[in-house]
């Protein structure tokens, strides 16, 4: 059997392990960039989607996939972003490039303040507590009719400059945005922060032992995910043109979960292709059928039952060559394929919970 | 009295009624390899929680290097240059061996929450260095959960040494252990000795491992010092045979 890690060596990240985490940027960004030019204006529009919500998708895995924490306040951080920007422009605070550069720090901000309080509480009472913020905030929205039009939304072509209402030029400040936010989001998964974090996800009592503080670690996760779901709320205003009570509301914070965990948490494109997967199923779905949402409910539940690790499990390149291998009747010792770092488990739930004693 | 790495004096602890530690005095010398024994319940683990920071003791005094650490957190107890190994195997399962002994440099040298540098490049030399010398470099990419108990025994050695301790505590380190790796672990842990200057303080069940490598040996009973002394003194102590065949070891 050839050699599997012949050129990276034990520890080592392999010569094709380096060459495709150049690669994989290098080619989907040189097809978003092609795709600018060869796609209908609707389809562009879709796309547009599908990136924003790559970014908020990653930037939920953040606390998800990588730290083990299972937030249902991430609309809270989309909304306030999407919001930022249409209030400012519903009471001239500021000009849309200002609002536009301010979303993250106001995301950061708030996910500080929730964080601060959620995380000393774990697991259920945790995901419970940012319900609760994020509710807390659909709800003022939805009341102060005066301040924010309440349950009508901000709806206007003018919100955004006419630079970035044409659909072309829109498209590629997206795509810039969105590749921009996810270089960072991986930047910060591969640094020694990224590291801990996953360790913090896989014994707490071990870190803590370290001398390193687990609780301010999580908290930085969660500013940092803060920060980018508010970048994809101001991504959104940008081809939505628009920002209504909903993008507050819980259902919202669900979805990047399920991208996420029909994507796969544990790789870090897993929730962008899960994006990708729930928006163009969302749009093709709901022409044909009115059971899109049964339809999610039952991927979600395939996969949470069988492939934990998600789309992106099972097209990894792992997975691939198990299968040559078994068609070739040997098996992958542990010693030519090396099972994965983060293997998959047996459920999503061990994925998430289970580590965290 | 020689002063020792590490001193206790006349430290106790109380649960409730119940006395775990009962006015323990303890000198362990520098680069020296001290195991403490005893019948189970006799304190050995409280003892060594006192020391770690996991439990403050109700009086007595804990001096580490010069330096009075009773009652400190334990991982400012850690930050002294006291690194222990759990009882109980405790590493990230689904990360890889490699990693968890990243993990344990990048906590040392106090980068935990960088995020502009890779991990991976400015710790891998390191990590893989300390792989080698606990015999695991060739696991390096495996995750530590599919290690063998003794292996993965191993590795908790190489995460806590990462740590660059002066002194090392091992809680029963080779509970559960086949015979080989039992060996494997001894030979480890003198190397060591030798190799870095380490101390060595552990508590340990099995007899041969105790006196084929300790330079003393403290036996407790029911919270308190019944013998201490040179390994071969201790052995030929004829309180310590009552006690040992008296709780059937």
């Amino acid at each position: 059997m050839r050699n599997l890690r012949a050129d990276g060596g034990p520890g080592g990240l392999s010569r094709s392990t380096v060459a495709r985490s150049v690669a994989i940027p290098v080619v989907l960004i040189a097809a978003l960039l092609v795709l600018g030019e060869k796609l209908s204006v609707n389809n562009m529009l879709t796309l547009e989607e599908v990136l924003g919500l790559a970014v908020f998708a990653a930037a939920t895995n953040l606390l998800l996939g990588y730290g083990g924490l299972v937030s249902f306040g991430q609309a809270a951080f989309y909304g306030s972003g999407a919001y930022l920007i249409g209030l400012s422009w519903l009471h001239h605070w500021m000009p849309f490039w200002a609002a536009f550069v301010l979303t993250p720090v106001a995301g950061g901000v708030i996910a500080l303040l929730m964080g601060l309080i959620a995380l000393r509480t774990r697991r259920l009472y945790f995901a419970l507590l940012t319900l609760a913020f994020s509710e807390l905030f659909y709800q003022l929205v939805n009341v102060r009719y005066s301040f924010t039009k309440g349950a009508t939304g901000i709806f206007s072509v003018s919100m955004v400059p006419a630079s970035l209402s044409m659909p072309r030029t829109g498209y590629y400040f997206t795509v810039g945005i969105t590749c921009a936010s996810l270089l960072v989001l991986w930047k910060i998964t591969v640094s020694p922060f990224g590291l801990m974090l996953r360790a913090t996800r896989e014994n707490r009592e071990r870190v803590e032992a370290l001398g390193v503080s687990v609780y301010r670690h999580q908290l930085l996760a969660f500013v940092i995910s803060g920060a980018f779901c508010s970048l994809a709320g101001a991504l959104f205003v940008v081809y939505g043109q628009s920002t209504y009570p909903d993008l507050l509301n819980w259902t919202t914070s669900g979805e990047p979960l399920f991208m996420a965990v029909i994507g796969g948490m544990f790789s870090f494109l897993g929730p962008a292709f899960g994006a990708l997967l729930y928006q163009v199923g969302n749009q093709y779905i709901s022409q044909h059928t009115h059971d899109w949402q049964l339809v999610l409910g039952a991927v979600l539940l395939v996969v949470v039952l069988f492939r934990p690790d998600g789309l992106a499990g099972v097209l990894s390149v792992r997975t691939w060559r198990r299968m040559w291998a078994r068609r070739g009747g040997r098996r992958v010792t542990p010693v030519d394929g090396g099972p994965p770092a983060d293997p998959a488990p047996a459920t999503a739930f061990e994925a998430t919970e289970g580590a965290q004693q | 009295m020689t002063t020792g790495v590490l001193e206790l004096r006349d430290v106790t602890r109380r649960f409730g009624a119940f006395t775990a530690v009962d006015g323990v005095n303890l000198t362990v010398a520098a680069n020296s390899i001290h195991s403490v024994i005893g019948p189970n319940g006799a304190g050995k683990s409280t003892l060594f929680r006192l020391i770690t920071g996991v439990h403050r003791p109700t009086h007595g005094a804990v001096h580490f290097d010069g330096r009075d650490i009773t009652g400190l957190r334990p991982h400012r107890v850690a930050r002294h240059g006291l690194s222990q190994s759990f009882q109980i195997t405790s590493l990230f399962p689904r990360m890889s061996v490699l990693e968890n002994v990243q993990a344990a440099i990048v906590s040392r040298s106090r980068r935990s929450a960088d995020v502009l540098t890779w991990f991976h490049w400015s710790t891998r030399g390191e990590a893989l260095e300390l792989l080698e010398r606990v015999g695991l470099a060739a696991s390096a990419d495996l995750p530590s959960e599919v290690l063998s108990h003794g292996d993965q025994r191993a590795l908790e050695m190489a995460v806590a040494l990462a740590t660059r301790p002066r002194m090392l505590l091992l809680d029963e380190p080779t509970a559960g252990m086949s015979p080989y790796e039992t060996a494997r672990m001894v030979q480890l842990v003198s190397r060591l000795r030798a190799e870095e200057g380490l101390t060595v303080l552990f508590s340990e069940h099995d007899m041969d491992v105790v006196f084929g490598i300790s330079d003393r040996v403290t036996v407790l009973a029911q919270g308190r010092v019944i013998a201490d002394g040179p390994a071969e003194t201790v052995r030929d102590d004829a309180e310590v045979m009552a006690v040992y065949l008296g709780s059937d070891e």
